[in-house]
């Protein structure tokens, strides 16, 4: 790794974040712990084995920020470095875009957008055949499902499905 | 002979007609996912644990095994032919596989490939009835300390054999036994780490868990970069291996197969491990060692066989102690679990039909799995032409339907678009997420059995000492954990140390 890409005290050194998070969760869970009563070594709360896995998750964490201020660690960038990285971005955006609109709209009219969308950001296919498979494989599945095995899809506001 | 009453009681419940539509169901998607790269057997299981519900609990079982071997037989098929491992197991299969395709020898390396996982197969299963039963005999003695030990003894194995760092490797697992703690505590029934949310009370589910960290995740990856494939497009023919190519082989696939079903039963290894520790062995043991990475079927044969005896192996403590030694049989024992059916030592006592009905099942499924990789490979071969363009969004979709299905609950499909988002920021700065499905399916466990031990006890934590098993296990575990700080030792495990997630 050149100096480029391995930084030491730097905020851009990703494994110092990872650390950072990790001890951020790790006292979350201590918290949590504590909160849930520990009880005694006899009879052990709630919280007892919460509390402890904190406490691991602490030092863990804290072993990977030690290492990554005396070590070193990729930056946040070379992590994504000669990557697609907007791919991934799109079909998250997609992603939580169909998580909204699944309840409200129901399977099929939200399943078929992002099929298309999906079919056509990632790597685009041709819309003779996007516009097809988008449509007729959620509608397929939902045959299937709802009056095959006669499992309910969420149907949503409109009642389609 | 009470084996071979068992065992013919067992082919009576696997050749029922249901029952051998779902191994063949099972293994024919096992060698689809194990061909297909970008989904492995823990995306399929997950994927379809929720149809296992629909039939009795040997049917979905005998499925779910089914997928897992059937993709360790699929696996090599894309090693080599295309270069592309098709789930991790078959990593090894691409460095002399490949090579032997393109020296023009791909029907020698395929069948080979599918023999040597035929013998391993067979001898994993024969082995699984000899020992499953007599341990599940000792098994019965175990008490909650001996419990803790073995699944504290198993996070740290499967930590230590994780890519990357370990400290990343037992953080994940924390996290994972965090994650299973939450919703009511099983003894004071006090919620924990709801968030006053009505759908977090019963817990985060294992299959929105697994998708999102295993299908979403691998999808978001994948798309990061335009893969190619190299496949080798010339007709295959002569799939039989030669009288040389016995002669070379022999000697790995018997030394894999042992080897593979001795890792296999090690909580935490599996075949990913026994596939790279067999290539490693014949690579030490050949009189020809320059001949590994330019074709040698004994670098096919070895860790072939070791991969599948290695998937046999593994069903012993997970259907003898209750305990899932890697992340596919953790969702065998959801699989299990979701039927209503505690495996653990009174499993073979208390459903012998259901426990050698699986059994029988394998060796049945091994057959079908024969018949499917070597005649049909033509059709295999056609598949690998699908483009992910398409393939990707049809997983994206198969995996929400998957867990909406298994649950019939939004709020599922919320939590693993979530996790699928978390998961591939996970692998991009270097977090496995293998111990953390592992440790989230061990969690309730593990906490039950210490509050158990330590109840029972009356807070003496030398009862974890001196019982020997569980001493011997602390022991190991605490060996492995301080092993990485030694420099000798942190190389080695630097050379064994695997993707468990593909």
């Amino acid at each position: 790794m050149n100096d480029q890409t391995n930084v030491k005290f730097r905020l851009n050194n990703s494994e110092l974040w990872g650390g950072l998070i990790g001890l951020g969760l790790g006292g979350f869970v201590i918290w949590s712990g504590l909160k849930l009563k520990l009880g005694t070594i006899n009879d052990p709360g709630s919280g007892y084995v919460l509390f402890y896995t904190g406490i691991l998750m602490c030092v863990f964490a804290g072993s990977i920020i030690v290492s990554a201020i005396t070590e070193g660690g990729p930056t946040l960038a070379s992590r994504w470095e000669n990557a697609r990285w907007s791919k991934p971005l799109l079909i998250i955006a997609c992603l939580t875009a169909f998580s909204f609109a699944l309840e409200p709209l129901g399977f099929l009219l939200s399943s078929i957008p992002l099929m298309l969308l999906l079919l056509r950001l990632i790597d685009p296919v041709r819309w003779p055949l996007a516009i097809p498979i988008a449509v007729l494989v959620p509608l397929g599945m939902w045959w299937v499902l709802n009056r095959l095995l006669l499992i309910q899809l969420p149907s949503g506001l409109f009642g389609i499905g | 002979m009470d084996t071979l009453a068992n065992v013919a009681h067992g082919f009576g419940v696997a050749l029922t007609g249901i029952n051998l539509l779902y191994c063949f169901i099972g293994v024919f998607i096992g060698t689809l996912v194990g061909v297909l790269p970008g989904i492995g057997p823990i995306s399929a299981m997950s994927l379809l644990l929720p149809v296992t519900l629909s039939g009795t609990p040997e049917s979905g079982i005998i499925m779910m095994a089914g997928i897992y071997y059937g993709s360790m037989y699929g696996g090599s098929t894309t090693s080599i032919l295309v270069n592309i491992p098709g789930e991790a197991a078959s990593v090894v299969t691409c460095i002399d596989g490949h090579q032997m395709a393109k020296q023009g020898r791909a029907g020698p390396a395929l069948g080979i490939s599918a023999f040597g996982s035929f013998i391993a197969g067979t001898f994993a299963l024969v082995a699984l009835m000899l020992v499953a039963p007599r341990l599940a005999g000792i098994a019965i003695a175990f008490g909650p300390a001996e419990y803790f030990s073995l699944m504290v003894l198993g996070l740290v194995v499967l930590t230590f054999l994780t890519q990357g760092s370990m400290p990343k490797a037992l953080l994940m697992a924390c996290i994972g036994v965090v994650l299973g703690l939450i919703g009511l505590d099983s003894i004071t029934a006090q919620p924990r780490l709801t968030f006053g949310r009505m759908e977090l009370i019963d817990g985060i589910g294992l299959v929105p868990v697994v998708m999102g960290l295993f299908g979403v995740a691998e999808v978001l990856l994948n798309t990061e970069q335009a893969i190619k494939r190299d496949i080798i497009n010339a007709k295959i023919t002569q799939l039989l291996p030669n009288k040389a190519d016995w002669q070379a082989s022999a000697g790995p696939v018997a030394r894999g197969t042992l080897l593979g079903f001795l890792l296999g039963i090690l909580p935490g290894g599996g075949a990913v491990v026994a596939s790279f520790a067999s290539y490693a062995l014949e690579k030490r043991l050949s009189k020809t060692p320059e001949r590994f990475g330019h074709g040698a079927i004994e670098g096919v044969a070895g860790p072939e066989s070791a991969n599948n005896a290695a998937a046999g192996g593994a069903f012993i403590p997970l259907m003898t102690l209750g305990i899932p030694p890697n992340v596919v049989m953790a969702l065998l024992l959801g699989a299990f679990v979701i039927h209503g059916l505690q495996p653990g030592p009174l499993l073979i006592a208390q459903n012998p039909g259901l426990f050698w009905g699986i059994v029988a099942s394998m060796y049945i499924g091994n057959v079908m799995l024969l018949i499917l990789n070597l005649p049909m490979i033509g059709m295999w071969v056609q598949l690998l032409k699908l483009p992910y363009s398409i393939l990707f969004p049809l997983i994206i979709l198969f995996t929400i339907l998957g867990v909406y299905c298994s649950s019939n609950n939004v709020f599922d499909v919320y939590v693993m678009i979530a996790f699928g988002i978390i998961g591939y920021f996970m692998r991009k700065l270097g977090y496995e997420p293998a111990p953390l499905v592992l440790a989230f399916v061990l969690g309730p466990m593990l906490e039950n059995n210490l509050r158990k031990s330590l109840i029972l006890s009356q807070g003496d934590l030398w009862t974890f000492v001196q019982r020997p098993i569980s001493a011997a296990c602390l022991a190991l575990a605490l060996v492995l954990l301080i092993a990485p700080l030694l420099p000798t030792l942190r190389k080695k495990r630097e050379l064994v140390a695997l993707d468990e997630g593909a």
